[in-house]
């Protein structure tokens, strides 16, 4: 009876809340359907590695950063940038796809997380990483959304990818025209029906969270009917293919013997491109999304979770992890805000593969795309990059860091984006707001080497124009020790009076010169 | 509900844009179609060649070229119109890739020229006779660069990343290396119909599937095929001047008359691009190669290895383009390099004395070359 009592309650709970299961279970489902096309072509074309390399990343990569990461909207797993840097990286020490290969990019992906481990354990070097300002994440997004655009062109059009790296406008350019010359109209059709499907089931609130899983199967429907009426040889749609070797874990070693050495030291400079790469994503996604998803988290335990994961996944034959802009753009574009969506999100996919590995296999690479192509459109939005067009540094700032993807590539975009906004706020301090009324000088701004030369040419000036000059330097935030010699050495030439307000007590400190000395004592006397 | 004809709106607008590209993408297919059943333009090379191979639809395919040298009927399965139509727009493509005998250079070449950069290169250049190069009588010349010998190679692997590469991704090599240019997709028509010429060429002169023929790439020159004194870029640039000049200009910019192709550039903007294999810096063996090889016009085989090597080491430290991998930065710098350069060489070039002449001895040949400064 008690047995009978407990399940009929937790059936009635369960009832209660499967609304909420429910939504986690969909937009689980929704995440591993997209991280699967990502995590298959972001390791075959980009890392050159087996597609079990990307699809472990999406499942471990994705659980462990679940399980380390507090942050509710955090979802890694394969990642374009760092996919594409391990082919570029190991391209000249061995054949893609071959053994000593494999073994390497595994090397490879633990060398990322170890010196991500350091980055976590030197805190000033994890403080660096939050240099990336608004603009320069929001110039990422919006670039990393065109790309996503870009490089699904082909696989939309049934073509193969091309694989030229530079001139991305020019590449998805070409790309377009292609499609439109010789791309395979079966497949032209596939995608559209998903994109259409997705674009317009997206305008309704209700149908949100099912708009992609719809669109896919939308598109894998009328892919379904292709086939059956013409045969796949015919259409020569390309599929997700056979994934029935997946096994839940593959355990592997790193290669780290004697033989291997030269090249594992040739490599170093790539692992700490990789490993900053994955850190500056990682940072910039967390912090942008947990914005706007109205909450917050230290970004050194996402650089802990990172480095963690990353160290544990070359042991399970995975690629390494960092943030997914896309994914994550998707997981807030959703609404569930929740670390056991994500982590539902890689069980889901564990299954699929596990389970249903035939019924995934028949599902269209063109539907994928279109899927892809939707979130790069999604990550577009213009009310997120609106306001930093009111304001010229933030558009330079924003403008570089979208174009640096467009034209360099993401590092670079990191590199050019944070570069600027560095040196904007350089330029602001060390050309403090520095003004002349009466015989007040008001110093706003910094008091340090930097804005020393700038603040001396108006005193000096000031001091020969007006006798018994105070300077003001109450809205002086900061005053290096080069700063407080200045104004000794001012002080000691008895030319000036200072004051300062800073305490915020309205508390008025004065440094008087001889003469207001001696205005001073002869008022304090007539009152007398 | 008030947001409704918003998003009627937007609805509306996609599946119209959305229509509207699918529209666009049916025209298209249905004229690349229509180009591709439609009757071939040959340009004159081409007329010759394939007329002397005996390119006609019909059931099977004899050669004549095999018939007459070898005195052996070799039949074989023969081509469809289709495909015969595909072999000689590939030929066109290989004689005239910028289209210049063309009455519509989009519709006869499949827009070749929108993968190349500049004016200049063309397919012809560097894979001379129409990508089967013989002598007077007929006879194959190694290291001639041939399509056909290279096609029977099939699918090779890279020599310098190892990387396996099929017949039609060593051609979007030239594409974007040796044309300065951009990648045409797997799937174009650009593509494939080179790889129909070549599969037939390969069939007229009864070249064998996976043998490796002499035709196939570049006698290459590496510096132990000379006396070992090192390349030298005062004696390349006296050559270049007295061998090279007075074709591919002082500056290496090319020559072009009344609009007609005279000699393709060697530097500059219309040149191959710092990537590509003739650039000596990359491979220091294949520009000397083909210069030896092809170089001057009529006196081909007269200029000894050393010579060879000397002259790609100065043209190779011309100014031309950066390549694909390079980024935008080695791009900037080059063509900032393209542009201030030659007139300062102008302007060098105009007051400075005659090199003295060069003595030097070679491994292959033992006299001595004068050279006179054309200046």
């Amino acid at each position: 009876m008690k047995a009978l009592a407990i399940a009929l309650r937790s059936q009635a709970l369960l009832w209660q809340q499967w609304p909420k299961i429910g939504g986690h279970l969909v937009v689980g489902l929704t995440l591993a359907l997209v991280t699967l096309p990502q995590a298959v072509a972001f390791s075959v074309t980009l890392a050159g590695v087996p597609p079990h390399f990307g699809i472990y990343a999406a499942i471990w990569g994705v659980l462990f950063c679940a399980m380390l990461n507090p942050s509710p909207v955090f979802h890694g797993g394969p990642n374009t940038a760092m996919s594409a840097a391990i082919g570029v990286i190991l391209l000249p020490t061995a054949a893609p796809f071959g053994a000593e290969y494999m073994g390497l990019a595994l090397t490879l992906g633990l060398m990322c997380g170890l010196i991500q481990l350091l980055f976590w354990l030197i805190r000033p070097l994890g403080r660096m990483l939050d240099l990336i300002s608004e603009p320069v994440i929001n110039g990422m997004i919006c670039g990393i959304g065109l790309f996503l655009i870009f490089r699904s062109l082909t696989t939309f059009g049934g073509l193969p990818a091309n694989t030229e790296v530079e001139w991305p406008l020019w590449i998805a350019w070409h790309s377009f025209l292609a499609i439109l010359e010789v791309g395979n109209l079966h497949a032209i059709g596939i995608g559209l029906i998903t994109l259409v499907t997705c674009a317009v089931l997206q305008q309704f609130e209700r149908l949100r969270n099912w708009a992609i899983l719809i669109g896919i199967a939308a598109g894998t429907l009328y892919s379904q009917y292709l086939s059956a009426r013409l045969g796949l040889e015919n259409t020569l749609i390309e599929q997700i293919g056979n994934l029935s070797s997946i096994r839940p874990i593959s355990p592997s070693v790193p290669a780290f013997t004697q033989d291997a050495l030269p090249d594992i030291i040739a490599i170093v400079p790539g692992a700490v491109t990789l490993a900053l790469l994955g850190l500056f994503q990682t940072v910039a996604a967390m912090r942008r999304m947990s914005r706007k998803a109205g909450g917050f988290t230290d970004s050194r335990k996402a650089i802990f979770a990172d480095a963690v994961s990353n160290c544990l996944l070359p042991f399970v034959s995975s690629l390494p992890t960092c943030a997914s802009f896309n994914r994550m753009w998707l997981v807030h574009k959703l609404g569930i805000h929740s670390r056991i969506t994500i982590a539902a999100s890689a069980v889901l996919l564990l299954l699929l593969v596990l389970f249903f590995a035939r019924a995934i296999a028949i599902i269209p690479m063109p539907a994928m795309a279109a899927v892809i192509m939707l979130l790069g459109a999604n990550m577009l939005n213009w009310e997120d990059i609106r306001p930093h067009f009111k304001n010229r540094r933030e558009t330079v700032v924003f403008l570089g860091s979208f174009l640096s993807v467009l034209f360099l590539d993401l590092f670079s975009a990191v590199l050019v984006g944070s570069a600027l906004a560095i040196a904007y706020s350089k330029w602001e301090q060390v050309n403090p707001n520095v003004s002349l009324r009466g015989n007040v000088l008001k110093i706003k701004g910094n008091i340090y080497y930097g804005s020393l030369p700038a603040i001396e040419a108006i005193y000096h000036d000031a001091v020969t124009r007006v006798g018994d000059l105070i300077v003001d330097f109450s809205e002086c935030y900061y005053i290096d020790p080069e700063g407080v010699r200045w104004l000794a050495a001012a002080k000691a030439s008895r030319k000036v009076g200072f004051v300062d307000r800073r305490s915020g007590q309205n508390r008025r400190s004065v440094v008087l010169t001889a003469s207001e000395r001696r205005r001073r004592d002869r008022r304090r006397q007539s009152e007398f | 509900m008030p947001k409704l004809p918003g998003k009627l709106f937007r609805v509306t607008v996609l599946l119209v844009a959305f229509g509207s590209l699918y529209l666009v993408a049916l025209h298209k297919h249905a004229e690349r179609e229509e180009i591709r059943k439609a009757a071939v333009a040959l340009t004159p090379g081409c007329t010759e060649k394939l007329g002397r191979y005996g390119l006609t639809p019909g059931e099977q395919y004899e050669s004549p070229y095999v018939a007459q040298r070898a005195a052996v009927r070799t039949v074989a399965r023969g081509y469809s119109e289709e495909d015969v139509r595909a072999v000689q727009r590939g030929c066109n493509i290989v004689d005239d890739s910028q289209g210049t005998l063309a009455s519509e250079p989009w519709r006869e070449r499949w827009n070749a020229k929108r993968f190349i950069r500049g004016s200049h290169a063309s397919c012809d250049h560097c894979h001379r006779g129409i990508g089967d190069l013989q002598d007077a009588s007929g006879n194959r010349l190694p290291g001639s660069n041939s399509l056909a010998a290279s096609w029977t190679m099939g699918d090779m692997y890279d020599r310098f990343t190892g990387l396996l590469l099929p017949y039609e991704l060593r051609q979007m090599q030239c594409y974007i290396n040796s044309s300065n240019g951009f990648k045409p997709n797997l799937a174009d028509d650009v593509i494939r119909d080179v790889t129909a010429y070549s599969r037939f060429l390969s069939g007229a002169l009864d070249l064998k599937i996976a043998n490796h023929y002499e035709e196939q790439g570049i006698d290459e020159i590496p510096a132990s095929a000379t006396l070992k004194q090192g390349d030298d870029y005062i004696r390349g640039e006296a050559l270049y001047k007295d061998k090279c000049q007075g074709c591919h200009g002082l500056q290496g910019l090319g020559l072009e008359l009344n609009g007609q192709l005279i000699a393709p550039a060697v530097a500059g903007p219309n040149a191959w691009n710092l990537q590509s294999r003739n650039n000596f810096y990359f491979v220091s063996t294949i520009l000397a190669g083909f210069i030896c090889r092809n170089m001057p016009p009529g006196q081909e085989n007269t200029l000894q290895h050393q010579d060879c090597r000397d002259v790609a080491f100065y043209i190779s430290n011309l100014p031309r383009p950066a390549g694909d991998r390079q980024g935008p930065i080695a791009a900037l710098q080059q063509q900032l390099f393209m542009a201030v350069m030659p007139p300062l060489l102008r302007l060098s070039g105009s007051s400075k004395a005659p090199p003295p002449p060069l003595e030097h001895a070679s491994a292959s040949t033992p006299e001595k070359v004068r050279v006179e400064n054309a200046e």
